[in-house]
């Protein structure tokens, strides 16, 4: 659940998602459900040469198992919540130790 | 390769734009010059017109629009063929793919059933209205546009009513051998405006000019007629206009409008002909047919779309008259017609987009509808954790990040009950709110939404919960069952048996013998640490209101609740490792300065200063104080002969280091009593290298905090006499070891940056000097004052009168002044 609960706070952010196609679509995050299918607002491809069957397309879903990166605005990212987010994951076996 | 259409003459025919499976269909003649287009932005329903006449007029060359593909195709490969498409070999397919004409055949029989239906169903909603012409009533059972049949002559009249509208005659697909381009719409309409602007609107001449169109050769027009439909003569159609044959259609079904956004279900037998009504409204035909080369066509730039005529009743909006003739339009000005012919394109337009999307209605019935909602909010409630109905720490357990990430930047809570005063504390404080108000805003919209959403399914939940939960759901009758899995509990791919913890193989064991000093063990106590702390943060949260008077179960609930508190507190206190034994000269560091030399660590002591007592926290200003110059920050940032400054990584620890350990210290030190400054003075004198501490940034603003704060006692007159000998005495040893290095403690060279803290010290320790040592002070650093001044001048105003202020700093302390030194 922690990704799906970092991508939730960067709905409305600019990001660029690199599929396992090696398409790269840059747009607006949408939403994005506990699968990581990510939905994405006035997007642009950036190597729109080689893929100008997307000229024409303005939103997209995407399913989330073809998605390689999600690149995201560092300044978006809490790093010290994130920390503490990803221990909360491991919590209970840190207690245990 | 021969595969036949499975019975396609029920397929309905799309626009050319919107075909199966989203496959661009259009013409390739059909395609130039239009440009891109999108499946809806120019929905033309007339494209088809041109396009069955084009079939008709063989407009399309085999040869050219053969991609040769199949030259490519492999013909060895045929055997499965029968089984994939369940027909008859390919030796057996007939070359009869006239599915409209066969359509046609049975059309009568199909407008016979309908008049049948609507004799049955008085109170049918208006379909009975095409049964006025049942004959006439196109069924076009689309193979091709499902237009055809307007070439027989049934349908002359309607067409000619129409047509005076724009005073063209419609039917006429005119092969002109000199160019076979298609029109497109615009062009059709740029001809048809042209040519009822330049008839004169008045009665006969009107018409006469429709049915006789200037350029129409009729000939070829013939040719062009199907197979089966006797020619119309042009003669013919003025006849039976003259004989008022032809309003009778200017009426056309009124009921069909309420069909499109109908509720879905359509009376039994009459959906898919009503559809095709609508698909192929008869009054709205377009002159299909290429377009003329004459020099009359003068195409407007881009005319408005479509313009076609629909129930006339239904034209009254923008004050525009009623038109229930369409010989009334002959007598508008020209204004009025555009006006009204614009009117009926919109009209035509959302018409044909409403039939687009109406296609699937009445597919499913309302019981299957919330049987599919059902399942869904099944599977989203199981996905989602059933969020909804669980406590505010499991949410927070689950979502920690969106919570509390929401909350800080200041969503709404979802549960209102929670404090949450304390996440803004432990993490707003940290980033120091860098995150500004400005995508408030957006979260709230968001969040909103996402409230909405959850009391919807909250309510769905309910429902759900009272039946049993079953792993899968088997439907009755079919061959597959559908597994819920959500993201928790994922539909398991493998199964794989797990080894019990009692057999299976032991996770290693922690060597105690670890030195206290590897990376490896000093991260995992950052690691324990913060465990601890949070522990803490989420005590803190759960706190219970403060017990009143005379109520022993709060009383004693506080009591446990402290008891815990507290039993963290010194499970955090363990686990920072202050209380190590200090050995002497040893080679690894102390393990809490070790723990202090990484991000993490150092990030953790405002958080740790939170929840830790008076006590503690000296105890930390101690140790720290004791291995100041084995501190991280002090021991490599010592300056580097030829570099101006300690490298970016060491910069950055500093900066961390001041932005997160310092304030906590100059916090205590603040409240400090004297007795401790003193006592923490004599530790620097004595248990570290003075004059290593004093060249780095961090060693001298502890420095500069310890001085300043004594200054601050002696001045408010809280210093008893013997503290305040204790404290000259220990001053003076540290003057004198000070002085000889005191040009060392400027960073760098005079123009390499920030030398701040230094004049900050300096004015420190000059508040606190005698006269004597004020003197040697100002001797000391004379060079590098002066050097300072000149400077200055030479830097930008701002930069300039910055520098002379930080001197300035210091020359105020000693009772001077940069503008005496002119």
């Amino acid at each position: 659940m922690l990704f799906f609960s970092f991508f939730k706070t960067l709905t409305n952010q600019t990001v660029t998602i690199e599929l396992k196609n090696d398409i790269r679509i840059r747009g607006t995050l949408k939403s994005v459900d506990q699968y990581l299918n990510i939905k994405l607002d006035d997007i642009e491809v950036l190597d729109l040469v080689k893929y100008p069957h997307l000229s024409s397309v303005k939103n997209m879903f995407i399913r989330g198992s073809v998605v390689r990166y999600v690149m995201l605005p560092r300044s978006e990212v809490d790093v010290g919540l994130l920390e503490d987010a990803t221990r909360r994951g491991k919590l209970r076996i840190v207690f245990l130790i | 390769m021969a595969w036949r259409w499975p019975e396609a003459a029920t397929f309905p025919r799309t626009s050319p734009k919107m075909a199966f499976f989203g496959f661009d269909t259009t013409l390739p003649r059909d395609r130039d010059g239009s440009g891109p287009r999108g499946f809806f932005e120019t929905p033309d329903p007339f494209a088809q017109v041109a396009q069955a006449s084009a079939l008709d007029d063989d407009a399309i060359d085999f040869e050219d629009t053969y991609d040769g593909l199949g030259d490519q195709l492999d013909d060895d490969q045929d055997e499965f063929n029968d089984d994939t498409f369940g027909g008859p070999g390919p030796e057996s397919s007939g070359r009869d793919f006239d599915f409209f004409g066969k359509t046609a055949q049975v059309s009568d029989a199909i407008g016979e059933e309908q008049v049948r239906y609507s004799l049955q169903n008085p109170n049918a909603p208006r379909v009975a209205q095409p049964v006025a012409q049942p004959v006439q009533q196109p069924a076009p059972q689309v193979k091709r546009s499902g237009y055809e049949k307007y070439s027989e002559p049934g349908y002359i009249p309607d067409l000619q009513a129409k047509s005076s509208v724009w005073g063209v005659s419609q039917k006429k697909p005119e092969p002109t051998p000199t160019s076979r381009k298609m029109m497109s719409l615009e062009e059709v309409e740029a001809q048809m405006r042209h040519s009822s602007h330049a008839v004169p609107p008045a009665g006969d001449a009107f018409l006469r000019s429709m049915v006789e169109p200037q350029y129409h050769p009729q000939p070829q027009h013939l040719q062009a007629i199907p197979d089966g439909y006797p020619p119309v003569h042009p003669e013919f159609l003025q006849a039976q206009l003259r004989q008022g044959h032809l309003p009778q259609m200017a009426h056309p079904p009124p009921g069909m409008p309420e069909l499109y956004g109908g509720p879905g279900i359509m009376p039994p037998g009459g959906p898919l002909h009503m559809a095709q009504n609508i698909n192929a409204p008869p009054q709205n035909m377009p002159p299909p047919g290429p377009r003329p080369t004459g020099p009359q066509v003068q195409r407007p730039p881009q005319q408005p779309p479509q313009h076609q005529q629909l129930p006339p009743n239904r034209v009254s909006n923008n004050g525009m008259p009623v038109i229930t003739d369409p010989q009334q339009l002959a007598h508008l000005t020209p204004e009025q017609r555009n006006a009204y012919l614009m009117e009926d394109a919109k009209r035509a337009k959302r018409n044909h987009k409403i039939f687009l999307l109406s296609r699937g209605n009445g597919l499913m019935t309302p019981q299957d509808k919330n049987f599919i909602t059902r399942i869904q909010l099944q599977q989203l409630v199981a996905a989602a954790g059933s969020i909804a109905d669980s406590d505010p720490e499991a949410v927070l357990a689950e979502d920690f990040y969106y919570q509390v990430c929401s909350q800080i930047r200041g969503a709404p809570r979802q549960h209102p009950h929670q404090p949450l005063g304390h996440f803004a504390q432990t993490y707003l404080l940290q980033t120091g709110n860098r995150l500004g108000g400005h995508r408030r805003g957006n979260f709230q919209s968001a969040d909103n939404h996402m409230q909405r959403m959850q009391q919807q399914v909250q309510r769905a939940v309910e429902a759900a919960k009272a039946k049993p939960k079953n792993k899968q759901l088997i439907i009755e009758g079919s061959l597959g069952k559908i597994a819920f899995s959500n993201a928790k509990a994922p539909k398991p791919m493998l199964n794989i048996k797990r080894p019990d913890s009692a057999d299976g193989p032991k996770p290693k064991k922690l060597q105690s013998n670890l030195s206290l000093s590897d990376r490896k063990s000093i991260l995992t106590n950052v690691e324990h640490v913060y465990s601890a702390l949070m522990a803490m943060e989420d005590m803190e949260r759960t706190m219970p209101p403060p017990p009143e008077e005379g109520d022993a179960e709060a009383i004693q609930e506080h009591m446990e609740w402290r008891q815990k508190l507290h039993s963290l507190n010194q499970k955090l206190w363990r686990s920072l490792k202050v209380m190590e034994p200090i050995v002497p000269n040893s080679t690894t560091p102390h393990p809490f300065i070790a723990f202090l030399s990484y991000p993490k660590g150092k990030k953790a002591i405002p958080r740790i200063f939170r929840h830790i007592d008076q006590e503690q926290r000296v105890t930390i200003l101690t140790m720290i104080v004791v291995h100041l110059d084995s501190l991280d920050v002090v021991r490599l940032a010592q300056p580097v002969p030829g570099e101006a400054q300690p490298s970016l990584g060491m910069r950055e620890a500093i900066d961390l280091f001041s932005l997160a350990v310092m304030p906590c210290l100059l916090g205590y030190v603040n409240e400090a009593p004297f007795n401790i400054i003193i006592g923490l003075l004599g530790l620097v004198i004595n248990q570290t290298h003075v004059q290593t501490v004093a060249r780095t940034k961090v060693g001298l603003g502890i420095l500069t905090m310890l001085l300043s704060r004594a200054e601050i006692v002696k001045e408010a007159g809280q210093a008893s006499e013997h503290d305040w000998q204790q404290w000259v005495e220990k001053f003076n040893v540290l003057f004198d070891t000070l002085e000889p290095g005191l040009n060392d403690t400027f960073p760098g060279t005079i123009s390499s940056g920030d030398d701040m803290y230094v004049w900050q010290f300096l004015a420190a320790v000059g508040i606190g000097a005698s006269p004597e040592q004020q003197q040697r002070l100002v001797i000391a650093v004379k060079d590098r004052v002066m050097e300072t001044v000149g400077y200055s001048k030479t830097l930008p105003a701002d930069m300039g009168s910055q520098r002379l202020s930080n001197v300035n700093l210091f020359m105020r302390a000693i009772g001077l002044d940069v503008e005496l030194l002119g």
